[in-house]
């Protein structure tokens, strides 16, 4: 039994490919564009072309796509619950109903909707993994806090708050590790996780999530006392030993994403012309 | 309740860029009522190794076969497999989970359906093995135990299910030498009076040097010794080379033959080692 594996978000995958070596702060704001487009596809050619680009990208990183996409697997019940959701629940007013059932119709607008919504959330956790899987964790600090270092004049602590998302993000994996060795110990102790009713699963859970959350704050606080042990006091006065530098990758990547934001609107407007 | 491992391989991430091979064709047996030290230097793939004893892992490649149950076969009944083979972890903080000591203890037995009656007699029974007074602790508000009786608290826990094979994974670490000494007895008494199998890991060479009889030594995922304490222990240039520090008293008796004593080779037990230096000591340099 091995829970870390299939995990990928936070994890940084070392490497000396272009996209290892971009500016953190283009791929934040090419992350951040590439996920805005998708709140406005309703339709499926503009996904297709998206397929296409995050591949080119992920091939381009040296990621095989085979990591890039394990992450997925745990989220995959989420999914096709997702998608059930809208299958059922939504319509419009002219929908067609395709099937029938008890109380629960589904209809044509339903299906495109789940369809959509599904496309979505996969494009947007494949983005953000592939951010996370190029760029290291200094660099990703590095880079949000240069991006919202203006909100300090509106008064807003960018660089708790970027530090903040940063420690979340790192103990992704710290705890999976963590919830590994407290399944393990449970079940050396005769636990049995694929077993029983709805009720007696739930249960289950309570040997699981009890030590775990008694470890994370645990944890916490050690990490408070390191932090002030190394004399970190928040973002005022610190200085970079690296600053960051945008250069030729930079403009290039610069110049696709915008060829890339083009054609996808272009592709919209004509698929949809109302918008 | 012997344990038969054929050419295991484990590798942890499989088929991901992070892929790590950390088991390479191991074969090893273990039989009943031994007590065999597993050591190696961090990493080394112990602990990977011990958590295939007890179907934690179940073997990517290779067989295990504990009592009689192939791990890897698919009707295997690993629940009764982990109640005979118990596991203590290294941080009882990943086990204790209930609010109190009793609770605690008693979960394992209460997985295996049992009796009130008969769950309350084995708390009892569990914590008098580990040497804590039911009446006195049973009670007790588990997060305000020291650390040395949390851990025994988690070896009750185990103990509770009537283990045959118990697999010790690296209990001393951190404690201070008192509880250390207490934890050692506890373990040593296991074996002696219940005769139960023990798997014991650890990095602390003295502490395998004076309890186990046979030792397994394992370096970077392979088997690199394997044989009575005494027999491993004399191989000193190889435990040094991975990284492996002799126990103390060997080290005393190699300094003071260096010296020109004449001592007898691979000294492990303590009260062993002081009849053997004091006499070596009266006799005098070899030559004077």
């Amino acid at each position: 039994m091995e829970l870390t594996k299939n995990i990928t978000l936070g994890v940084y995958l070392p490497g000396e490919t272009s996209i290892h070596r971009l500016d953190p702060r283009t791929k934040i704001i090419a992350a951040a564009i590439l996920i805005t487009l998708l709140l406005f596809i309703k339709s499926y050619q503009p996904y297709g072309l998206f397929m296409l680009f995050t591949i080119a990208v992920i091939i381009a990183s040296g990621i095989p796509i085979s990591y890039a996409l394990c992450g997925l697997k745990p989220m995959l019940p989420v999914l096709v619950l997702m998608w059930f959701f809208q299958l059922f629940l939504y319509s419009a007013p002219e929908a067609e109903v395709i099937v029938s059932w008890w109380i629960f119709s589904a209809t044509d607008a339903g299906l495109h909707m789940g369809n959509l919504i599904t496309l979505r959330v996969f494009f947007l956790f494949t983005i953000i993994t592939i951010l996370t899987l190029t760029t290291s964790i200094v660099s990703l600090t590095d880079g949000l806090e240069s991006l919202l270092k203006p909100l300090r004049m509106i008064g807003i602590p960018s660089q708790e708050l970027v530090m903040t998302m940063i420690i979340a993000l790192r103990f992704v994996l710290i705890l999976a590790e963590e919830l590994d060795k407290i399944i393990k110990a449970q079940m050396a102790r005769g636990v049995a996780f694929d077993r029983g009713n709805f009720i007696q699963k739930t249960r289950n859970l309570f040997p699981v999530f009890l030590p775990l959350f008694i470890n994370a704050f645990k944890r916490a606080e050690e990490l408070i006392v390191a932090m002030e042990a190394r004399s970190y006091t928040g973002g005022k006065g610190r200085t970079k030993m690296k600053t960051l530098h945008m250069g030729r990758v930079d403009r290039s990547a610069g110049v696709v994403i915008m060829l890339f934001t083009g054609l996808i609107v272009y592709i919209i407007l004509s698929v949809n012309p109302q918008i | 309740m012997p344990i038969e491992v054929t050419g295991l391989c484990h590798s942890y991430k499989k088929g991901t860029p992070f892929e790590n091979k950390v088991l390479h064709e191991i074969n090893l047996h273990i039989a009943d009522g031994e007590f065999v030290g597993l050591i190696g230097p961090t990493q080394s793939g112990k602990t990977t190794l011990a958590q295939h004893f007890n179907a934690l892992f179940i073997p990517q490649k290779g067989i295990v076969v504990v009592n009689g149950c192939n791990t890897s076969e698919k009707n295997a009944d690993l629940i009764s497999l982990r109640q005979q083979v118990g596991y203590v972890f290294q941080n009882p903080d990943y086990q204790l989970f209930a609010s109190t000591v009793g609770e605690d203890i008693s979960f394992g037995p209460k997985t295996q359906k049992l009796a009130a009656g008969e769950i309350e007699n084995r708390v009892r029974a569990a914590m008098e093995q580990v040497g804590l007074d039911y009446d006195t602790f049973h009670r007790r508000d588990i997060f305000a135990l020291s650390g040395g009786q949390k851990r025994r608290v988690a070896i009750a826990g185990v103990l509770a299910c009537h283990p045959q094979i118990l697999i010790l994974d690296d209990i001393t670490a951190g404690l201070d030498p008192r509880g250390r000494e207490e934890i050692l007895g506890v373990v040593r008494k296991l074996h002696r009076e219940e005769k139960i199998t023990i798997i014991f890991i650890s990095n602390s060479m003295d502490e395998v040097a004076v309890l186990a009889e046979r030792i397994i030594l394992i370096d970077q995922g392979r088997i690199s010794a394997v044989g009575s304490t005494r027999e491993v222990f004399k191989q000193s240039d190889k435990l040094r080379t991975i990284g492996l520090e002799l126990p103390e008293i060997m080290n005393i008796a190699n300094k003071l033959r260096a010296c020109g004593y004449h001592l007898p080779s691979a000294l492990l037990d303590p009260e062993e080692a002081l009849n053997a230096i004091s006499s070596a000591l009266e006799e005098g340099r070899v030559g004077n």
